[in-house]
């Protein structure tokens, strides 16, 4: 059925170079790493529109992880599965956690780092988790002969509704993580952002606890379709909190959170806000559980 | 664009649009009787089918990537012994999927006992040890196996019911791997 539709030409270059004079040839290409966002849009198939596809799998240069005693960088092709294997003995623990509450394994072995940051209109588990990780990203931007490289930090890849900020021809090469992280991470989530994307809310936080106060906070919201929350203002007043942190500062904190929240994010229902209080709580509950227990 | 392939084990030239889903593939060109699903993005869960040994969501798998694969579905999976364990462990517990999941939730159930016999060998890259120790691997423990049936949206069985036929179709899986050792 449908075969009279015309059939999209598949590109599949071989280096990072050939990629870039492809996609400077066919500017209105669709990227194709794993193919789970693209094909899981109810108007997929078939579809008029599609014409030429890029298809990253041929890149062996996008499927290596490196490190050194610094950074671990990951290739935008690696799928969650990869990592999660592969990255056991070197990523942090919310890394970790988060990647593996991706899908399940059947669909991890086919998700790919660059497509999980890159969904255009959805805010997955991913880029919370590395944003507050302070990792950067290698972007190659295609105008025409021109191309143009950029390291942009996971933060700064969407707006404050999660609504991804590249447009145009952009190819997300690697992902760069610092090894040097916070003592105290945790990573929660409660629904799943695929199937209730307006139930969702994804929770990442660390930061450094030391002996008798707590530095380096970051932490990030996401509500699927409806906001992407970093605040500084927050992070810096939490910088050189002591520790234990008393319950009622922990109120005035969260009540400050959700407040901030619902006036930057309209969209956030009430039983996200709900959520979001409680497991910003309970994060520093399990951060005072820990430090009275040393 | 032309695909030369294998579904249960004929051997098939095809000819179809390049971005054409598996799932409709093997609906529309193969007379697959296993698969009735249609879920447009829903992650019914329902279109397993095993790509080269691996089970995956048959929709979420594009012609273009064809070439060459070897795809079996239930409609040939059912009648192999690996399918006989599963099928022995719903008789042993009275409870078994309903015929709307019936094929997914096998080949899930498939694809978990793979992964307890055959430890994830998808680790392209050994990378020296960081601090903690870890197990390399992503095990299957009762957490990550009921994730891996929930890929599957439909829930007339529990959790309890699903683990317990996972663990008495591994326990036939070893003793018949053991007798033909
Ligand atoms: C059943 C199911 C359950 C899932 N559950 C979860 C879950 O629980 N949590 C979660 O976080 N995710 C989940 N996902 C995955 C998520 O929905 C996305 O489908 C996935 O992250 C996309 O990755 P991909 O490699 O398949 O990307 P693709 O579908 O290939 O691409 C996604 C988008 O990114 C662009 N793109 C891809 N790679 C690059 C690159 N290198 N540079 C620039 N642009 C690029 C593409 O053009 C496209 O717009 C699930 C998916 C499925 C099918
Ligand atoms: S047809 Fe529903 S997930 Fe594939
Ligand atoms: S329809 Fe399959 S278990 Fe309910």
């Amino acid at each position: 059925m449908y075969e009279g539709i015309r059939s999209p030409a598949i590109h599949t270059p071989r280096s990072v170079s050939e990629f870039i004079s492809t996609a400077s040839h066919y500017p209105h290409a669709v990227i194709w790493a794993g193919g789970t966002y693209i094909m899981g849009r109810p108007n997929y198939y078939p579809s008029d529109g599609l014409t030429d596809i890029i298809y990253l799998g041929e890149i062996a240069d996008l499927k290596k992880i490196t490190r050194n005693d610094r950074f671990i960088e990951i290739g935008s092709m690696v799928t969650a599965s990869q990592l999660l294997n592969a990255g056991k003995l070197v990523l942090s623990d919310v890394l970790l956690d988060t990647l593996s509450k991706v899908g399940s394994k059947i669909v991890r072995k086919q998700i790919t780092i660059g497509g999980a940051l890159c969904t255009p209109d959805i805010r997955l588990v991913l880029p919370g988790s590395l944003a507050i990780l302070d990792a950067i990203v290698e972007v190659k931007q295609i105008q025409g002969n021109k191309t143009i490289n950029r390291w942009i930090p996971v933060s700064r890849l969407y707006d404050k509704d999660g609504q991804l900020l590249l447009t145009g021809m952009n190819l997300i090469t690697r992902v760069r993580i610092g090894l040097e992280t916070g003592n105290f991470q945790r990573f929660m989530m409660v629904d799943s952002p695929v199937h209730d994307p307006k139930r969702c809310v994804i929770f990442a936080f660390q930061c450094t606890k030391g002996q008798s106060n707590m530095s380096k906070a970051h932490f990030c919201f996401t509500f699927p379709t409806a906001g992407f929350h970093i605040s500084r203002e927050l992070e810096t007043q939490l910088s050189g909190q002591p520790l234990p942190v008393p319950p009622q500062r922990i109120n005035r904190l969260s009540f400050a959170l959700t407040s901030e929240i619902h006036k930057m994010h309209p969209q956030v229902t009430d039983l996200q806000l709900e959520r979001c209080r409680r497991m910003f709580e309970a994060v520093f509950h399990e951060l005072n559980t820990e430090v009275l227990e040393e | 664009m032309k695909i030369e392939c294998t579904i249960d084990g004929k051997h098939l030239s095809l000819s179809v649009n390049s971005n054409k889903p598996l799932s409709l593939i093997l609906m529309e060109e193969a007379g697959n009787q296993s698969l009735n699903s249609r879920c447009r993005g829903n992650n019914c869960g329902n279109c397993i089918v095993l790509l080269n040994g691996e089970a995956v969501l048959s929709c979420m798998i594009p012609a273009f990537r064809l070439r060459g694969a070897d795809i079996k579905t239930f409609d040939s999976f059912q009648k192999t012994r690996a399918c006989h364990d599963i099928e022995r462990a719903y008789a042993a517990t009275g409870s078994k999927p309903c015929p709307n999941c019936y094929a997914a939730k096998t080949l899930i159930i498939e694809s978990i006992l793979q992964g307890l016999e055959r430890p994830d060998d998808s680790q392209p890259f050994p990378l020296p040890a960081r601090g903690r120790v870890q197990n390399l691997t992503e095990e299957l423990d009762p957490e990550n196996i009921i994730q891996e049936l929930e890929l599957n949206r439909c829930r007339c069985m529990d959790s309890a019911e699903l683990l317990q036929i996972v663990n008495i179709a591994a326990g036939y899986r070893r003793r018949r791997r053991v007798r033909r050792n």
